[in-house]
C-alpha cells in the first residue's frame, strides 16, 4: 500500500503533472489529425524518454496513448475522417450526428464512452491481469482464426441496406489485402515487381483515401452542383446537443458490452483497436431493437465504438505487463521504452518491480482523468471547426492527409495510394456501396490468412483442427448463428417489402 | 580599405583555405543520411539513433536518420544502392536484408553493391523452449524430433528471416525435420511458445529476458562462437559439434563506389562516437552488445553468413 501511495505522490508532482497535461493535449491533437497515428506519436516520443526518470516517461507515453485513441474520434465526427483507424466505426454515426447539427453531443458521448472503456480495462488490468494473460495464451492459431471468421460476419451488420453491396465492398477489401508478400512464405502477390507494394497497401493511406478524400470529392461535387451546404452554426444549439435521458438509455448497454469486447480483443496479441471498435459497433447494432437507426446518427453507435477502442488501451497492457508480450503496436513500443528504463516486464515484474506496476496503474488512471478533463474543456473550441467554410477547411485537411500518408514510411508511393483509395471511395459512394465493410475486410484478412495457415501447418492440412479446439468451435458456432440471423432478417425484410408498397 | 572589404578579404581567404583542405582529405559538405530499413523504435533504428547522438559532435554536418521501413529492410537497401556513392548516404545493414532475404527472394541488390564501413553491434540469437516441455537441451530436441519426425514445430519471424535461417541451418546440421510456422515478429512467437502452440522459438536476449529470467522459457543453445554472458548455461551449437554461426549484426554499409577517403573519414569519426561515454551509456541502457569490426571484416562476416544460409535454403522456393 505504501508503494501505491508513493506512486500516487510521484505522479502528482508538479513537473509530472505538466508533462501529463502536455502529452494528453498533444495526443488528442495527433489523434485528431488524419494520418498522424498514436503509434507514430509514441514511437517519436520514446527517444525523448531515454534521459527521463521512469514516472515522467511513463506519463508521457501513456498520456499520448489513451488521448490519441480518443482524439481520433474528433475528426471522425466533425469531418468524416477517422483520425486513427481505431475511430473508423465512430465516423459512421458520429458524422451523421454532426450533419444534423449534433456534433457536440456526439463528441460528448465519444469522450464519456472513451473514458468508460479506458476505466473498465484499467480495472481489469489491476484486478486480474495474470489470470487473463494466461487465458489469452490459450488462443493459438486455430482459435484466432475462428474468432476472425466470426468477426468477418460483422460485414453483414455494416452493410447497410443491401447485403450484396456490403459483400462486394468486403470482397474488394479482401482483394486489396492480398497485395504484398504473403504472410507465411513471403511470396510476393500482385506487386508487379514494385518494392513499395511488397509490404502491401499501407493501411493509413487507404483509410484516409476511402474516408477523407472521398468525402472531399463528394463535398466538392455538392458545392459545384447545388451550392455549398454549410452546417448552419445555429444548428450547434444547446438543446439538440444535450445528452438526454433517452441517449443515456440507448448508449448504456452498448457501452458496457463494448468495454468487455474491447478488453477481450485488446489482450490477444496482434489484433488491435481497429478490430475491437468494429466488433463493438456491430455488436451494438446487432443487439439493438432498432438497428435501422444505425448509420443515420445513432448516438449508441458512437458510444459502442469509442468505448471499445479505449478499452483496448488498458487491456493491451495485460499481456505486456504479465508476460512481456505486447497486445498491439503501441504497447510494443511501450515495452521497449520500459526496457530503456531498465524495467523488464513479465511475471517477475510483480515481484521485482511492484513499484513500477503501481506507477503504471496510477499513470494509466491519471492519464485517463486528464484525457477526460482536457477533452471536455476542448469540446466547444473544437466544434468551431465546423464554422470554417469547407472551401477553406478542406485544402488544409487535404494537405495534412497527404503529409500524414507520406510520413508513415517516408514514401511518396503512399500518397498515390491515398489518392487512388480516394477515387475508389468516391466511385463506391456513387453506387451506394458502403466503405466500412471494405475497410474491415482489409483489416481482418491478413491475420485471418496467417492464423488459418499456421493452424493448417500444425494440423498437417486437416480442417478438423478448427472443430477439435473447443474455443475455436465456439467462435465458429457464433459465426454460424450470426449468418443464420442475418439471412432470416433479410428474408423477413424482403417479405415485408411488398406489403409496404 | 573599408571595414567591409577587410571582412570580405578575410572570409574569402578562409573559404579558400577550407576549400584546399577539403580537396586533400574528404570531408562531408552536406548532411549525412543514415537509412534504416525498419520502423522508428525498433532495434535497427535505436542503433542508428544512438550512433547519431554519440557521433554528431565529430561531424561538421548534421547526421540524419531516415526510416524507410518495408520488405524486411530490402526497400532501404534498394534505396541506398541507387543513391550517389558520395559518402553522404549510409545504410544500417547486417541483419535480415543482408544475410537472409536475398537467399529467399529475388531482390534488386546484392552484397556486392555495398562496401562495409564498420560493424557497430551484434545481437545473439537463442533457441528457446518452454519450461516443462521436456526439451531442455539440443540433445532432447534431437531425440524428440527423431522420435516424431516432422511433428515438432518452430516459430520464426517469417520465411527468409534470420530466425528462419537459423533453424534451417540448425535442423540440417542436426539431421532432423521440423515444421516451420512463421509469425509476425518476436512477441507473437513467444506467446505461441508459452501457449504450447509451437515447440521452439528464437529470440534475442534483450527481447526475451522477461521469459528467460522468470524460468517460463529455457535458452537451449545459441549459434555463436562464444557463450553469452547473461545466459552462460546455454551452450553454443559449435561446442556441441554443429557448425552453425548466425547472428544479427548491425553496422554501416555505403554504396559500393564510395571513395576510400570518404569511407575512412566516416569510419574514423563514427569510431570516435562509439568510443564515447554517450554511446556506452546508451548501449548499456538498451542492452546492445557493442561489437566493433572494421568495414572489410564486417562485410566478410556478412558474406560468410549469407553463404551458409544460402546453402541451407537451397531447394526451398525462391
Amino acid at each position: 500500500m505504501d508503494m501505491f501511495l508513493n506512486a500516487i505522490v510521484t505522479v502528482f508532482e508538479p513537473l509530472n503533472i505538466a508533462i501529463l497535461l502536455a502529452s494528453t493535449a498533444v495526443g488528442i491533437v495527433i489523434g485528431a489529425i488524419p494520418g498522424l497515428t498514436v503509434t507514430m506519436a509514441i514511437a517519436l516520443a520514446v527517444p525523448l524518454t531515454i534521459t527521463m526518470p521512469l514516472t515522467p516517461s511513463l506519463l508521457m507515453l501513456l498520456g499520448l496513448y489513451g488521448a490519441g485513441i480518443y482524439g481520433g474520434s474528433i475528426s471522425a465526427v466533425l469531418i468524416n475522417t477517422p483520425g486513427t483507424p481505431a475511430s473508423a466505426a465512430t465516423s459512421i454515426d458520429g458524422y451523421e450526428l454532426a450533419k444534423q447539427g449534433k456534433a457536440l453531443k456526439a463528441l460528448k458521448m465519444a469522450l464519456i464512452a472513451s473514458f468508460y472503456g479506458g476505466l473498465f480495462s484499467i480495472v481489469l488490468l489491476i484486478v486480474i491481469a495474470p489470470q487473463l494473460a494466461a487465458f489469452a495464451l490459450k488462443f493459438g492459431p486455430a482459435e484466432i482464426c475462428s474468432l476472425l471468421v466470426f468477426a468477418l460476419t460483422i460485414v453483414a451488420v455494416l452493410s447497410g441496406d443491401t447485403i450484396i453491396k456490403g459483400l462486394l465492398a468486403a470482397a474488394i477489401g479482401m482483394l486489396l489485402a492480398t497485395v504484398g508478400a504473403d504472410p507465411m512464405l513471403s511470396v510476393p502477390r500482385f506487386t508487379f515487381g514494385v518494392y513499395d507494394l511488397y509490404d502491401g497497401l499501407a493501411y493509413i493511406p487507404l483509410l484516409i483515401g476511402l474516408f477523407a478524400i472521398a468525402e472531399m470529392l463528394a463535398q466538392a461535387e455538392d458545392s459545384f452542383t447545388t451550392g455549398a451546404k454549410l452546417i448552419d452554426i445555429k444548428d450547434i444549439d444547446k438543446d439538440a446537443n444535450r445528452l438526454t435521458r433517452d441517449d443515456w438509455r440507448r448508449s448504456f448497454g452498448p457501452m458496457i458490452r463494448s468495454g468487455f469486447l474491447g478488453s477481450f480483443v485488446g489482450m490477444l496479441p496482434g489484433l488491435g483497436a481497429a478490430i475491437a471498435t468494429f466488433l463493438g459497433y456491430a455488436e451494438a447494432k446487432r443487439a439493438s431493437k432498432e438497428p435501422e437507426r444505425f448509420g443515420r446518427g445513432a448516438i449508441e453507435g458512437v458510444a459502442a465504438s469509442e468505448s471499445a477502442n479505449n478499452a483496448v488501451t488498458g487491456s493491451a497492457m495485460i499481456p505486456m505487463l504479465a508476460l512481456a508480450i505486447p497486445g498491439d503496436p503501441p504497447t510494443a513500443i511501450l515495452l521497449g521504452a520500459l526496457l530503456i528504463q531498465g524495467v523488464t516486464t513479465g511475471p517477475l515484474i510483480f515481484i521485482n518491480h511492484p513499484d513500477v506496476v503501481y506507477t503504471v496503474y496510477v499513470a494509466l488512471f491519471a492519464s485517463l482523468v486528464f484525457m477526460g478533463i482536457v477533452g471536455w474543456l476542448a469540446l466547444k473550441p473544437i466544434v468551431q471547426v465546423l464554422k470554417v467554410p469547407k472551401v477553406l477547411l478542406y485544402p488544409v485537411i487535404l494537405a495534412m492527409c497527404a503529409a500524414g500518408s507520406y510520413a508513415i514510411r517516408n514514401s511518396i508511393f503512399d500518397v498515390f495510394v491515398m489518392v487512388g483509395a480516394g477515387l475508389l471511395g468516391y466511385v463506391l459512394r456513387l453506387f451506394g456501396v458502403p466503405a466500412a465493410p471494405l475497410l474491415i475486410a482489409f483489416i481482418l484478412c491478413p491475420p485471418l490468412e496467417e492464423s488459418m495457415r499456421q493452424a493448417l501447418i500444425k494440423s498437417q492440412g486437416s480442417l478438423m483442427t478448427f472443430l477439435t479446439h473447443p474455443i475455436s468451435a465456439f467462435f465458429l458456432l457464433l459465426a454460424l448463428i450470426a449468418v443464420i440471423f442475418t439471412v432470416r432478417r433479410q428474408i423477413k425484410s424482403h417479405q415485408a417489402l411488398p406489403a409496404n408498397i | 580599405m573599408s571595414k567591409f572589404k577587410i571582412v570580405l578579404a578575410v572570409t574569402t581567404t578562409a573559404a579558400a583555405l577550407v576549400f584546399t583542405v577539403g580537396a586533400q582529405a574528404w570531408e562531408p559538405t552536406k548532411p549525412i543520411k543514415i537509412v534504416v530499413g525498419f520502423a522508428p523504435g525498433g532495434g535497427a533504428d535505436l542503433v542508428a539513433r544512438n550512433l547519431v547522438a554519440s557521433s554528431q559532435e565529430f561531424f561538421p554536418v548534421p547526421l540524419v536518420v531516415v526510416n524507410k521501413a518495408g520488405a524486411s529492410g530490402a526497400l532501404a537497401a534498394d534505396f541506398v544502392k541507387n543513391e550517389k556513392a558520395d559518402g553522404l548516404t549510409l545504410l544500417v545493414a547486417g541483419g535480415s536484408e543482408s544475410t537472409a532475404v536475398p537467399n529467399f527472394q529475388k531482390v534488386t541488390y546484392s552484397l556486392d553493391d555495398f562496401r562495409g564501413v564498420m560493424r557497430l553491434i551484434r545481437q545473439r540469437v537463442f533457441l528457446i523452449s518452454k519450461a516443462g516441455s521436456g526439451i531442455n537441451s539440443i540433445a532432447d530436441l534431437k531425440a524428440k524430433a527423431l522420435a516424431n519426425p516432422g511433428k515438432l514445430s518452430y516459430g520464426s519471424s517469417g520465411q527468409g528471416s534470420i530466425y528462419h535461417a537459423v533453424m534451417l541451418v540448425t535442423t540440417k546440421a542436426l539431421g532432423i525435420e521440423m515444421q516451420h510456422v512463421p509469425y509476425k515478429g518476436g512477441a507473437p512467437m513467444m506467446a505461441a511458445l508459452l501457449g504450447g502452440h509451437i515447440d521452439i522459438t528464437m529470440g534475442a536476449p534483450e527481447e526475451t529476458s522477461a521469459q528467460l529470467d522468470s524460468g517460463q522459457a529455457i535458452p537451449i543453445a545459441l549459434p555463436s562462437e562464444t557463450r553469452y554472458a547473461a545466459y552462460k548455461n546455454a551452450p553454443t551449437l559449435m561446442e556441441l559439434g554443429y557448425n552453425v554461426y548466425i547472428e544479427n549484426q548491425k553496422g554501416l554499409f555505403a554504396p559500393a563506389g564510395t571513395p576510400n577517403e570518404a569511407v575512412q573519414y566516416l569510419h574514423d569519426n563514427f569510431k570516435k562516437g562509439m568510443d564515447s561515454a554517450t554511446w556506452k551509456a546508451m548501449a548499456n541502457k538498451l542492452s546492445m552488445e557493442t561489437a566493433y569490426l572494421n568495414g572489410d571484416d564486417f562485410m566478410a562476416g556478412v558474406k560468410a553468413m549469407s553463404k551458409a544460409i544460402g546453402e541451407a535454403a537451397a531447394g526451398l522456393a525462391k
